[in-house]
């Protein structure tokens, strides 16, 4: 693809590292004003580390970055917003307790000539943008009073109105309804039109489909090819996101379910974020829980694992429980672990034994006092088993990779040895290889007869493993699937508009 | 326009690096306490050689009785702060259990009553402190910033800001032999400092109570979600604190043969410097009573060699300050530099 004109932008060799993962690796790929290039690959494959090389949140480790032909580095932040270079990333940046019109010139506020902040032509610009976009809301209305779906649209808003020479939208569809995905896209086309060059993070086939002319692909950081759309193939694409054996890749198990181990009536939250909730879960079953973010998904989760105040009835091989905390969960036989690893789950600046030697906090003491050796013995035998890969039990677990660290955060769960175990996006943010893993050692809890309760956002991974799938929306089930033959799109559907489509979009 | 269609190869668990990575840890980290024993065993040769007294074993019990106080005040703080707290009341507790003791001796109590009653004076306040940040669930700094006042004043009201001087006093002379008697040439105080550093330690490192106040310190969330009953721990860690007080209440009675009913405002600045300056993180999860001791030596030290050099005492909290944020900066700056020499090593092999 020789163009006499140079592209916007153009990375040559570009590779991150973090410590344990290797992010990208001699990454090369060409952005062309006017085009929107979608880069697409499974989860992790490092396509949010290359948005964020492009926008200066990180410095690649070698390769370079050339801007209209001119070699760049780009420092910082505020350095590509300078280059014309603006993101719209998959989490929220706005400023909750500030209005939509100040959000909107957050950091770059027009200004009288008195040097104090010109807020008629704030309000004015704001309502042009909003306008333009058809948003319906005021300026004024304070951000936090929005709803998640207009947040987004109000971020959305924000980049468009800088003139933005590359827009970066990073998985920006993954929490919109149908109809406000269809005006995103429709936004994008209009900007491309108008000269901008756009960068689509992505892995729903319809959008990419629809609006990009080109799509590279990554895979476990690698660029895997760059291949112009809508000429290739879908089958093609996705043999290069994945490139392995499904079926390989989630593991098997052997094992028909047996009698139920978990039964929920009714579970609830006072705050309305989770609305009432039946189902169960058998020995020997993955249930698989899917949802946009916001749906109540989590919240069950919480909700089982204590962490949250919730009403309603709770059985635990057939015993009536009671959890209004996280000690009566684990003495119920739940095991919990929660989604977000570094803030919730693990100690980081302590021990890696120390981090696993939580699983048996309370029964390894005599009057108090630890039994230091045959804790030192379990967890040796716990990192073996659960296939932690340390230098030795002393480091501190923040050191190691991110797959790591979550091997010893399931394998301490795993270790206390419950009848249900309620994973929280068990593999979030770790490696293709980690994740594997992650899939056996689950494959092997279940088949040894635990049942899992598995929420997770990656829908490969519910469909890989589960043997049923319910759908949240809104804050209640909207779907009871047969994991059998079921494919993302029949999920999505549910979950972004609450009720099955006949046709997926 | 490539299309490369291999089979991936699973990125490998990452050993070596991470190996090399430990070691280079481990070699680092043997040495965390390195700076601050360096610049005590400057200031001590320093002192033995331009102030001969300095080394005899009357100074060195000297600077160990001075600062059984800050000892024992430092030692409570190092609980709350590796738990991820912060106690402002230490030092007013400290004159409020002085007083109790200082009141019970004036009202001629047996010594056994009067021994108790600073312990449960202590021990009240640390109990009250927990309940209403434990389960009223006020913020810790306004519960301990509001009893650093009210205990302050408490000690004033009692006496009418008049110190109590207890020589004498039928109850007091246990006291003041465990303050100031000695076995042999080794001075009884310096036994009991001893024999509470050694219990603290072992709390911390061998009882599941030490080990859900780092994990409580390091990420509270993550404590709570495994089971770990924090509001408990939190109030524990205050009867901890309050019997740390308590403690310091009664030698320092019975090092001062009387009651302050004046709190001194620079206390609770030194314990918490010295916690510090011992390497344990202000931000929690991280730290432990060797440090400690090491911070209040140090202190005491300096201090020493400040009145034997016959330096104003004036110039005490200009000192402590300074050491306070180099000892501190330069573990932020070697903390960066680890990270930084990772970095680049990294970089290079990848």
């Amino acid at each position: 693809m020789t163009d006499s004109t140079a592209p916007f932008i153009r990375l040559t060799g570009i590779s991150k590292s973090f410590p344990g993962v290797r992010a990208l690796d001699n990454v090369s790929l060409d952005i062309n004003a006017g085009e929107v290039h979608s880069l697409t690959g499974e989860n992790g494959s490092g396509k949010s580390t290359l948005a964020k090389i492009v926008n200066g949140s990180h410095q690649p480790d070698a390769g370079t970055i050339e801007i209209d032909g001119v070699p760049m580095v780009i420092t910082k932040p505020s350095r590509a917003l300078e280059l014309g270079i603006v993101s719209i990333s998959q989490e929220l940046t706005l400023a909750p307790s500030l209005s939509v019109a100040e959000n909107i010139f957050l950091g770059r506020m027009p200004q009288t000539r008195w040097g104090t902040v010109d807020w008629d032509r704030c309000v004015r610009d704001t309502q042009a943008v909003l306008d333009d976009l058809r948003v319906h809301v005021s300026p004024h209305t304070m951000v936090r009073d929005l709803s998640l779906e207009l947040q987004q649209e109000v971020e959305i808003a924000r980049a468009i109105s800088t003139k933005a020479r590359l827009l970066i939208l990073d998985e920006a569809t993954s929490s919109l309804s149908e109809a406000a995905t269809d005006r995103l896209l429709e936004i994008v086309e209009e900007q491309r039109d108008r000269g901008t060059g756009v960068l689509m993070i992505s892995h729903r086939m319809p959008e990419l489909y629809r609006s990009c002319s080109v799509a590279s692909v990554l895979r476990d950081g690698r660029l895997m090819g760059t291949v112009p759309l809508p000429e290739t193939p879908e089958g093609d694409l996705v043999r290069l996101m994945v490139g392995r054996d499904l079926d390989d890749y989630f593991g098997t198990r052997d094992v028909t379910p047996d009698t139920v181990a978990l039964k929920v009536t009714d579970l609830h939250t006072l705050d309305g974020a989770l609305l009432p909730t039946s189902f169960e879960v058998r020995r020997g079953e993955i249930l698989g829980v899917a949802g946009l973010v916001g749906s109540g998904k989590a919240e069950l989760g919480m909700a089982l694992g204590g962490a949250i105040p919730a009403e309603g009835s709770i059985e635990v091989a057939g015993r009536k429980v009671t959890i209004t905390n996280p000690r009566q969960a684990i003495g119920s036989g739940i095991g919990y672990v929660p989604d977000d690893r570094k803030g919730q789950a693990i100690l980081p600046n302590r021990s890696v034994a120390e981090n696993f030697a939580l699983a048996w906090r309370g029964t390894l003491s005599k009057l108090g006092v630890l039994r230091i050796g045959q804790e030192a013995k379990l967890v040796r035998d716990g990192m073996t088993r659960y296939g932690v890969v340390a230098a030795n039990v002393n480091v501190k677990i923040s050191t190691l990779s991110g797959g790591n660290q979550q091997k010893v955060v399931l394998g301490r769960t795993f270790a206390r040895g419950c009848d249900v175990f309620v994973l929280s996006e068990p593999t979030r943010g770790i490696d293709v290889g980690s994740k594997s893993q992650v899939y056996a050692l689950l494959q092997e809890q279940v088949s040894a007869g635990a049942a899992v309760v598995l929420i997770s956002s990656e829908l490969p991974e519910i469909l890989g493993l589960a043997d049923r799938v319910i759908v949240f929306h809104r804050g209640s089930v909207h779907a009871e699937l047969d994991a059998e033959g079921l494919d993302e799109e029949t999920v999505a559907a549910v979950a972004v508009s609450g009720h099955p489509q006949t046709t997926a979009a | 326009m490539t299309l490369l269609d291999k089979d991936p190869v699973l990125p490998a668990e990452p050993t070596p690096a991470d190996a090399a990575r430990t070691r280079r840890r481990l070699r680092l980290s043997l040495g965390r306490y390195t700076g601050v024993v360096v610049a005590l065993a400057a200031v001590c040769v320093y002192l033995a050689l331009t102030q001969p007294i300095f080394l005899s074993w009357g100074n060195i019990t000297n600077i160990v009785a001075s600062n059984s106080v800050m000892l024992l005040l430092a030692l409570g703080a190092t609980f709350v702060i590796i738990s991820g707290g912060i106690d402002l009341s230490s030092a007013s507790a400290l004159s409020a259990t002085g007083m109790v003791l200082g009141l019970a001796l004036q009202a001629g109590v047996p010594a056994w009553v009067a021994i108790a009653s600073p312990i449960l004076a202590g021990l009240v306040i640390g109990l009250v402190q927990g309940v209403l940040i434990s389960y009223v669930k006020i913020s810790m700094i306004v519960v301990t910033l509001g009893f650093m006042s009210i205990l302050a004043s408490f000690a004033l009201i009692v006496n009418s800001g008049a110190t109590i001087s207890v020589y004498g006093t039928p109850g007091f002379e246990p006291i003041y032999e465990f303050v100031n008697g000695s076995v042999g040439p080794v001075p009884l105080l310096m036994i009991f400092d001893a024999v509470v550093i050694l219990a603290a330690a072992f709390v911390l490192r061998y009882t599941t109570f030490g080990r859900s106040l780092f994990a409580m310190g390091s990420n509270p969330e993550a404590a709570r979600l495994n089971g770990i009953n924090t509001a408990m721990v939190v109030l524990f860690v205050f009867l901890i604190a309050g019997l740390a007080a308590g403690l310091a209440g009664m030698v320092s009675v019975g090092r001062l043969t009387g009651a302050a009913a004046a709190s001194d405002p620079t206390v609770l600045m030194t314990a918490i410097a010295a916690v510090l300056i011992g390497g344990t993180a202000f931000t929690g999860g991280e730290g432990g009573v060797l440090g400690t001791v090491i911070g209040v030596l140090f202190l005491g030290v300096i201090q020493n060699g400040m009145t034997l050099s016959e330096i104003p005492a004036f110039w005490q909290g200009t000192v402590n300050g300074t050491i306070l944020i180099l000892a501190v900066g330069i573990a932020v700056l070697r903390d960066r530099g680890i990270r930084l020499r990772r970095k680049a090593i990294t970089t290079k092999v990848g």
